[in-house]
């Protein structure tokens, strides 16, 4: 790994002048869980990091009924998942953040690194675009919101200008009658990247499922929404068929990738099984 | 490029060095404190044998630059007893078939005491789940589980 300077900026302001000072040389740096391997790789050789660790408006996990759920960009995984606000109003972003990779990653990388990240095989930006979050981000120019469907550019890319550095993310707060569910499929238990991920979130008022949201990621270049499953499911009393037919509609309309890890032929079988299971498991159905 | 002059607290003495700014914790603590009982394994985060506790937290320092531990209570393995002498969680080790080479062991001890210090009555899936993030090549973690379920029992006063 090449030696960099590295900087320590007190406020938002100033760190969006380094970034902006050093450019293509200079990387944000939160946790270090990703980043480090980068740059032991050498896939980056930034000669400045610019360490975001003692700007205050980065922490903290509040709570607010009318606002929702804000979620300081430096928030370490294991904090979020036992954030007692967290585990009341989100119990699916509680339990997600519970086992993303392993004990040490989440004790030391933050939600916000991860997002910055932009690891197509990993938890988070699934779970919150089920949830309908949106990211704060904030520069020396000033500050902006964006759906985190929009945050997510491609592989490793994110929509952050070279001077923005994001702030929080914000959850809206839940409806009574929310329910939820994030599932991770793991090729094995020894590896911590999922190899599909699936969230899906809705409303259950009576029998029928409405605001419903279907979000299929890690086997995708970023976290998407799959528009025919959530029209299959919007409206209706949930039934083991229909669960089949959204998660055949899933399976087949992804932008399914093909690596090392799985061909694309796999993980289109697998997003179908495991938005089925999800589904069953979210809407109480018989026979899995 | 600049040094660094860090100050931090490393099993309860206080330490000084001065180093880059790439120096990860696993280094400071290895080549510049000399405590070599922690382990660099694989050095992408995967195996854990470098694992520490920070400020209470377990974590792998080889995914930590030594600048992120200024000023914090470092544990390593060579803090868990006295030189000579093996912790009820060592000694439950030796007497589990916990280890066979060893070279994973500082890392599982690290993160076995991170969990009794949260949790002093863990079931074997707890267990399991703590040591998520360590690999062990040779005893199959049959044996590490056991010491940790032991440990867990003999803390406990029975």
């Amino acid at each position: 790994m090449r030696d960099f300077e590295f900087l320590e900026p007190a406020d938002v302001a100033e760190a969006s002048r380094m970034l902006a000072a050093h450019g293509e040389d200079c990387r944000a740096y939160a946790g270090g869980t990703a980043l480090l391997l980068a740059l032991r790789q050498r896939l980056v050789a930034p000669t400045h990091l610019v360490s975001l660790g003692r700007i205050p408006a980065l922490s903290g996990v509040r709570f607010d009924a009318a606002a929702g759920l804000r979620i300081g960009a430096l928030t370490r995984h294991a904090e979020l998942a036992a954030a007692p606000e967290v585990l009341r109003h989100y119990p699916m972003l509680a339990g997600m953040a519970a086992h993303l990779a392993n004990p040490q990653v989440r004790n030391q990388g933050t939600l916000g690194g991860n997002l910055c990240y932009a690891d197509p095989a990993t938890d988070p930006p699934t779970c919150l675009l089920g949830l309908d979050a949106e990211v704060e981000i904030a520069s020396a120019r000033g500050t902006r919101r964006l759906p985190i469907g929009d945050f997510f550019v491609d592989y490793y890319t994110t929509a952050l200008a070279p001077d923005e550095i994001l702030v929080a993310v914000h959850v809206p707060p839940p409806a009574a009658d929310a329910i939820g569910r994030y599932t991770r499929f793991l090729r094995t238990p020894a590896e911590h990247r999922p190899l599909v991920n699936v969230a899906v979130t809705a409303r259950r008022s009576g029998g029928a499922a409405t605001a419903v949201r279907v979000a299929v990621g890690a086997s995708t270049p970023i976290p998407a929404r799959v528009p025919r499953a959530e029209a299959l499911l919007e409206g209706r009393a949930v039934t083991a068929e229909l669960a089949a037919a959204a998660a055949a509609a899933a399976a087949d309309d992804i932008f399914a990738v093909s690596d090392g890890r799985g061909d694309e032929a796999y993980r289109r079988a697998m997003v179908r099984v495991v938005l089925r299971r999800t589904l069953a498991a979210l809407f109480d159905l018989p026979g899995e | 490029m600049g040094k660094h002059l860090i100050t931090l607290t490393v099993n309860g003495r206080a330490e000084e060095a001065e180093i880059p700014a790439k120096r990860l914790l696993c280094d400071l603590l290895r080549d510049d404190l000399m405590l070599t009982g922690t382990k660099r394994g694989c050095e992408t985060g995967t195996c854990g044998a470098c694992s520490v506790i920070v400020d209470g937290r377990l974590v792998k320092s080889c995914l930590m630059l030594a600048l992120q531990a200024r000023g914090a209570a470092v544990t390593t393995v060579e803090g868990l007893a006295a030189p000579g002498e093996l912790s009820p969680l060592q000694q439950c080790f030796a007497e589990n078939g916990g280890l066979q080479c060893g070279y994973c062991t500082p890392g599982f001890l690290m993160a076995a005491s991170a969990l009794l210090a949260q949790n002093p009555g863990p079931t074997e899936a707890q267990v399991r789940e703590a040591l998520d993030g360590n690999l062990c090549r040779c005893t199959g973690y049959s044996g590490i589980v056991a010491s940790v379920l032991a440990a867990a029992e003999k803390l406990r006063g029975h």
